[in-house]
């Protein structure tokens, strides 16, 4: 049995019961986090809460040479676990895919992810989201430009009135010059907004460390966004489409939005 | 005032007159004398003095080639000749005559308007002459030829006048039969460049004793052959240079034979720079025009102790200053001219300026290397430089010393900028750098100058053979999958047609060119016109086609792909070698929605595993690169010497009688080469005079394949097995 566990949002305490005692019960644990981290926890910090050794997979393991998470789930009972929900943004379903094809009994135990935390911190109202898009460091997608497809989902999602949800890009374990164990960097929304106000002339609006005590939501021009910092990662942006008088509201007086700043609801 | 100032103010006034202008080149086989008479016509120009011409060797200035009796780098020399009351300016590139330094020739050539081909009247035409020759005229530089050593076929071989005039034509006709073949499809010529006694484009002398004849001068001079004959046999040769030198017969010929700049520019241009034909740009390089935008190739660095690295190179259009900002093909950004100058022998002279027409040494290009376009608007670059050479040996070097470890990959970068044929592998972890060149002697020849000049001990390794991998037949659809499996390509390989591969190692058909123009070149080669227009990338020899139509994102992928692409091809999956001759189609991709699933380490090792399982089930070979030998020998040594060429898996194609010489003609592979200078002289005594041209790669035999790769795979550290397992679609 292959069991996938969303560790959720912040820290260890940051799981549900069920993923809880579903590491409880396992034989064996695996956990990836190249592509996102729990910014209030550390692989120890969720060892001692879990009481467990937690065996660590980096990307080439996971996506290269499954073979040993795999034969351990034919045999035992084996967790998988990752930042935010197992599949959501990052998906694993190649690796539930696989499972299955090996006969292997696979389940999900679902995590609070950023999706969930962008809508509801924010006060942005889900129904109204388009397609989501990541923004990478420009050495991770061999231009140094903002990728065209990046541009052209907000811009896309905004003509049709829709909210765009960006992540911002990670790198852990590689680095601008190749493989590199040591490098761990998280795009911060000031660096993404400077980017992304070139382009696009646009209100965004910032969530920091989403899930932990102190969460931080900051809305304002993307140009102005871009001058201040917001603390610790993780960081993501939302580039709000058109604004329900609701959400209007909700971006001025929970996200300190100045009121020139944002456009008339409609 | 000195001498040597009023000559360099003279120079000055003549730069800005480009009418008496004449950019040449002296090419030969070596030994044929080229460096005595280059020494001649500096001396009679008055630029060293007349006694030591002849011994000083001016041009050859690096040790190295004092000591071998070579010329190895280019060297650039300016002097003044007055022809029919005019004085002229004639800039003289020295070139190299061995073949392991065919790259420094054609880099030569591209500077000069005219090539004054030597030959041996003993040896006759070699075969470095037919690719001096064949250097020259493909960039459209007019050729006249010297023939040289006369005074052995008077004193030494005692001809007749009868004898010897046969000798004479009969050279002058072979090297006419070599321009005759190389210009018939140069549509450009308005003239027959076919060399004459009678057209006065043939000299003949001795540029040891320092004399010679043409047409023109025996008119001028009253001299005929008897006479020269009796004076030479009579060992009064100082009385015949005094009567008819040498430096006057062959610099008037240089006036009046070669172009100047602004005949020679309107022909040249089109054929020796790709940009757009219509263009100012094009028009004033066309025109020589001094007030243009700047121009400059650079055809060769050098160093000077003082002043740093030293780019030389032709002005094409423009004037170059000191303090000028200009941009350097390849590279971003622009470099300061620190000073500008012009060659008088082995020194340079600073100048304040140097105009269009003129061979200019120039300070502060620090990002220039040999074959680099400098210029003040950013431009199309000249035709990447052919690559008639490319590298097909390598060795490693090492210092012998810790403290060494810097300077010698300092050196090593530096080597590699001044000599484009040589390619350069640092590796910093292991301190142990490759070196890849022309061939033995070319290696020998650097790292000994790494030795001595720089005063850098190092150990070298055994020379090692390189390879290419090559498909021999068309895949199948094959799938590469990234590693998250959410990208997925599908590519096909199959061989390019050899018509195709010589068109893109001669640089006609490039990315830098306009697609339109690449486009009918390879369409002229034989490629259908679907596959011409979905060009999307070239690399080495190896095209690329994307045969997709509307696939989401692919183009913010494609940079990636052809990341992934070049990975591949730059270590074949055979061995790890380069692969050439491959035609490569994307005919579908899966991406994922979001850029960061599609990226670097996502879609590289997707293509590159798609395209070396294409390029396996295309049963790629591996290809070793071969040598045409000639091997010129006393009879009764024959049987050795052709049989060092069939024992090292060689194969003699002519055997022939040439004077009192057996000539041995053949082929075979570099790889069994090394160690041939020795082992020739011991078969035959140290009576064998030879001579190797590197003559391209070819498929190794089947038996021999296994082994070779093993061996390859072995001594890089890779795993033994070839990669297996391939997706078919
Ligand atoms: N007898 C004779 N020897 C010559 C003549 N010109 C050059 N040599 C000799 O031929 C050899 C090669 O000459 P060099 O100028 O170095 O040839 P390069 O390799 O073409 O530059 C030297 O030993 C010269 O002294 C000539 O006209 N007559
Ligand atoms: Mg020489």
């Amino acid at each position: 049995m292959l069991t996938f566990v969303g560790l959720g949002l912040y820290d260890e305490r940051s799981i549900t019961v069920e993923g809880r005692t579903a590491i409880a019960d396992a034989d064996r644990v695996f956990a990836e986090f190249y592509t996102s981290k729990l910014a209030g926890a550390t692989v120890a910090d969720l060892e001692a809460y879990h009481g467990v050794d937690i065996e660590l997979r980096d990307r080439p393991d996971v996506e290269g040479d499954p073979e040993p998470i795999l034969g351990a789930a034919e045999s035992g009972d084996v967790v998988f676990l990752t930042a935010g929900d197992t599949m959501i943004s990052t998906t694993h379903v190649d690796l539930r895919l696989r499972a299955a094809d090996r006969g292997i009994e696979t389940r999900i135990v679902h995590g609070t992810t950023a999706e969930a935390a962008a809508a509801s911190l924010t006060g942005l109202q889900n129904y109204r989201f388009g397609k989501a898009t990541t923004l990478p460091f420009p050495y991770a997608h061999g231009g140094d430009d903002v990728p065209a497809s990046v541009v052209e989902t907000i811009a896309d999602n905004r003509d049709r009135g829709l909210h765009t949800l960006v992540y911002l890009d990670i790198k852990v374990g590689i680095g601008p010059s190749g493989p590199d164990p040591d490098h761990e960097e998280y795009m911060t929304a000031d660096h993404a907004a400077g980017r992304l106000a070139e382009p696009l002339d646009a209100v965004g609006v910032v969530v920091a460390r989403a899930g932990g005590p102190d969460p931080l939501v900051a809305a304002d021009r993307l140009s102005a966004l871009a001058d201040r910092t917001f603390g610790e990662p993780l960081h993501l942006l939302v580039v709000p489409g058109d604004l329900h008088v609701i959400e209007r509201d909700a971006l001025a007086e929970l996200a300190g939005a100045p009121g020139d700043a944002l456009p008339d609801p409609v | 005032m000195g001498r040597r100032k009023k000559i360099v103010q003279e120079c000055e006034r003549l730069m800005d007159a480009p009418e008496n202008i004449r950019n040449i080149a002296i090419a030969a086989h070596v030994d044929h004398g080229k460096t005595t008479l280059t020494d001649n016509l500096l001396a009679g120009a008055g630029m060293i003095a007349d006694e030591s011409a002849g011994q000083q060797l001016a041009m050859d200035t690096e040790e190295d080639e004092q000591e071998r009796g070579i010329t190895i780098d280019a060297a650039n020399v300016s002097m003044t000749h007055e022809y029919e009351d005019r004085n002229h300016l004639i800039n003289l590139i020295d070139t190299p005559g061995h073949v392991d330094f065919g790259g420094d020739v054609t880099r030569a050539m591209r500077a000069v308007d005219g090539a004054l081909v030597v030959v041996d009247a003993v040896e006759g035409a070699m075969p470095q002459t037919e690719t001096v020759l064949r250097q020259a005229l493909r960039e459209g530089v007019k050729p006249a030829l010297f023939i040289n050593k006369v005074d052995r076929l008077i004193s030494e071989l005692q001809e007749g006048p009868e004898e010897m005039q046969q000798r004479l034509m009969g050279v002058i006709a072979d090297v006419n039969e070599l321009i005759r073949g190389m210009t018939e499809e140069m549509d450009e010529l308005d003239e027959d460049w076919t060399v004459s006694v009678e057209g006065g484009t043939v000299g003949f002398g001795s540029a040891l004793y320092k004399w010679g004849v043409s047409m023109p001068s025996m008119q001028r001079t009253g001299m005929d052959f008897g006479e020269i004959i009796d004076l030479e046999q009579a060992d009064k040769r100082r009385e015949l240079h005094e009567r008819t030198p040498l430096s006057d017969v062959v610099l008037d010929m240089v006036c009046e034979h070669f172009p100047n700049p602004v005949d020679a520019q309107p022909r040249r241009i089109p054929r020796i720079w790709r940009g757009d034909a219509e263009s100012e740009l094009a028009d004033t390089m066309r025109m020589v025009n001094e007030e243009g935008e700047l121009v400059l190739m650079v055809t060769d660095i050098g160093i000077d102790p003082h002043a740093g690295e030293i780019a030389a190179g032709r002005v094409f259009s423009g004037t170059i200053e000191k303090g000028q900002d200009l941009y350097v093909s390849g590279t971003a950004g622009t470099n300061r001219v620190q000073s500008v100058g012009i060659y008088m022998g082995g020194e340079r002279e600073e100048v304040d300026r140097v105009p269009a027409g003129n061979i200019a040494a120039v300070t502060g290009l620090k990002d220039a290397i040999a074959g680099s376009t400098v210029s003040s608007v950013e431009m199309t670059p000249f035709e990447s430089i052919e690559h008639i050479s490319e590298p097909v040996i390598t060795k490693s070097v090492e210092a012998k010393s810790m403290d060494d470890l810097p300077k010698l990959i300092e050196t090593l970068q530096q080597v590699a900028k001044e000599d484009p044929t040589i390619q350069i592998e640092i590796n910093e972890d292991t301190g142990e750098h490759l070196i890849s060149g022309q061939g033995e002697l070319h290696l020998e020849v650097i790292t000994q100058r790494i030795e001595r000049n720089q005063g850098i001990p190092v150990n070298t390794g055994e020379p090692i053979v390189v390879y290419r991998e090559a498909p021999q037949s068309e895949s199948r659809e094959v799938e590469g999958r990234s590693p998250n499996n959410h990208n997925r390509f599908y590519i096909t390989v199959e061989p390019l047609d050899d018509d195709i591969v010589d068109t893109i190692k001669l640089g006609d058909a490039s990315m830098d060119m306009p697609e339109l123009e690449r486009r009918e070149e390879l369409m002229k080669q034989g490629m259908d016109k679907d596959t011409a227009q979905n060009v999307e990338h070239m690399f080495n020899t190896n095209v690329f086609i994307d045969d997709t139509k509307g696939i989401q994102h692919l183009n913010e992928t494609m940079e990636l792909v052809i990341e992934g692409l070049e990975e591949a091809l730059e270590d074949g999956p055979l061995a790890a070698e380069p692969v050439e001759g491959a035609l490569i189609r994307l005919h579908d991709a899966r991406l994922h929605e979001d850029a960061i699933h599609r990226g670097p380490a996502q879609v590289i090792p997707a293509v590159r595993r798609a395209v070396h399982n294409a390029l396996m089930d295309a049963e790629i070979k591996l290809l070793e690169p071969i040598q045409e030998v000639r091997i010129d020998v006393p009879s009764e040594h024959m049987g050795p010497a052709s049989g060092e060429i069939q024992g090292r898996r060689g194969r003699v194609d002519d055997m022939y009688q040439e004077g009192d010489l057996m000539v041995v003609e053949g082929i075979a592979p570099v790889d069994e080469m090394i160690g041939f200078s020795s082992d020739i002289r011991s078969a035959t005594e140290g009576r064998a005079s030879w001579n190797t041209e590197n003559a391209g790669f070819r498929v190794m035999a089947d038996n021999l394949q296994p082994e070779i790769i093993e061996e390859i795979r072995e001594r890089k550290g890779m795993k033994l097995e070839l990669p297996g397992q391939v997706d078919y679609f």
